[in-house]
């Protein structure tokens, strides 16, 4: 399927959940990154893969709407809220309670090991000359005056693949049956206008922050393809620096992309104009 | 400015002080009344540029000679903008571009680059800084695909990748 459906059929169009943490759209189950990318929608992968940390090349779920997106989503039906409880109820105590228990009970089982640790470390440590009474005195000092730091708990973090479905806690989270919040802002921002419209004609957009601009705009999928435009949004009558523009030609010849400026027209289309460096030296 | 030899450097005698004032396309530029007079000075430095033979100090402090020599060069103005365009063809039978000369300090809006593509014809907006250094830049309708990269293309190979691994 190229692009969002137009409406809702009944059940045959799929729907996903957004999960709002503080007012960022997230997707968090995996058909949800499938369908979404399917429709033509990139995001932006947030989290850390549990057996390949400390690097953000390859990323995991959540997935990042942008705002536009979350916009055409909503404006096409096709997405609903994750809805959880917050501010706790009584089972977050429990659980918090249960965990709690656990790790103290980790602890003292830990502190049993690590004392055993210790005294079997002392034994090994003693020369035959040592006599074994020392070797007893120094073995009770061990008993009355060790401590096992708290700091020094290992905690054990589950890695399998657990999967967001496996607790029926996180199921009840993930059926989503709230409807999408109301965006609210004036009818068609002028980034979401260009957003919509280069969609609507199958480019593909993230975020273009590296750039400098508002999109990147790649003529299919990223994985793909190299960005051919940055999009930088503007309203007709906006003024823009000469100076400013000289900046992001230059910019766009530097890493062989054409600069798109793109404003949204009296007629409801998008005019777009494409800068590039003349090369007239 | 050029002597009858035609070569730089041999000037018969130097050039009034006024020079730009008495130019004659200087003057029928001031005759189009397009009340921006830095807007008209950019204009005519352009103008200079394209279609005449002048001397440019470049960044090393070199005295050159620059020519590009482009044909047919006139100038118009743009009763939206209220400001000097020119029009040229950079040799025969090339097509005729526009071309919006505009001081470097200056701002435009979209509206008004649109009204100087509306024209028909591309469009070069030439940006002249305070120090007449002149910056030439193509704008399009509608979505120009950059050029691909240039090959050859070498796969870069497993021994490049291992090195950068040890390297870490």
């Amino acid at each position: 399927m190229e692009s969002v459906p137009a409406a809702r059929k009944s059940s045959s169009s799929p729907v996903v959940g957004v999960g709002l943490c503080d007012s960022v759209p997230l997707l968090w189950r995996v058909e949800d990154l499938k369908t979404v990318r399917s429709w033509g929608l990139v995001g932006a992968l947030l989290g850390s893969l549990p057996r390949t940390p400390r690097q953000n090349g390859r990323l995991g779920r959540p997935l990042l709407l942008l705002p536009e997106e979350e916009r055409l989503l909503s404006e096409r039906h096709a997405a609903l809220l994750l809805c959880w409880q917050d501010g706790g109820g009584p089972e977050l105590h429990q659980q918090v309670e249960q965990y709690e228990e656990q790790q103290q009970r980790t602890y003292e089982e830990q502190t049993i090991l690590a004392l055993e640790d210790r005294k079997s470390a002392l034994i090994r440590a003693m020369t035959p000359s040592h006599t074994g009474e020392a070797l007893q005195v120094h073995l009770e000092t061990l008993d009355q005056s060790f401590t096992f730091p708290r700091s020094a708990l290992a905690v054990q973090l589950s890695t399998a693949r657990v999967g967001l479905s496996y607790c029926p806690e996180t199921r009840a989270f993930l059926r989503a049956d709230w409807p999408i919040r109301v965006q609210d802002h004036c009818s068609g921002g002028v980034r979401y206008q260009v957003f919509r419209d280069l969609r609507g004609r199958g480019f593909y957009l993230t975020s273009a922050g590296k750039f400098g601009g508002d999109f990147l705009v790649y003529p299919g999928d990223p994985l793909r393809f190299h960005a051919h435009f940055i999009a930088v949004c503007l309203s007709l009558d906006q003024s823009v620096c000469l100076l400013d523009i000289l900046a992001m030609a230059r910019l766009g010849s530097g890493v062989k992309k054409t600069v798109l400026l793109c404003s949204p027209g009296t007629d409801g289309g998008v005019v777009y104009t494409s800068l590039q460096w003349s090369g007239m030296v | 400015m050029l002597g009858t030899s035609g070569r730089p450097g041999v000037t018969e005698k130097p050039p009034p002080p006024n020079w730009i004032l008495v130019h004659p396309t200087y003057q029928q530029m001031k005759t189009l009344e397009v009340g921006d007079s830095a807007q008209v000075h950019a204009a005519f430095l352009v103008y200079m540029d394209l279609a005449e033979e002048h001397y440019i100090l470049t960044v090393t402090l070199i005295l050159s000679f620059a020519v590009r020599r482009w044909k047919e060069v006139s100038c118009v103005k743009s009763p939206e903008l209220q400001v000097v365009l020119l029009e040229g063809r950079e040799k025969e039978g090339a097509p005729v571009h526009t071309v919006l000369p505009l001081p470097v300090d200056q701002s435009l809006s979209h509206k008004s680059i649109r009204h100087v593509l509306d024209r028909g014809f591309p469009v070069l907006l030439c940006a002249v800084a305070s120090d007449s250094t002149l910056v030439y830049q193509r704008m399009t309708d509608g979505l120009v695909t950059p050029d691909p990269p240039v090959g050859p293309f070498q796969d870069v190979g497993r021994r490049q990748h291992r090195k950068r691994r040890q390297q870490h």
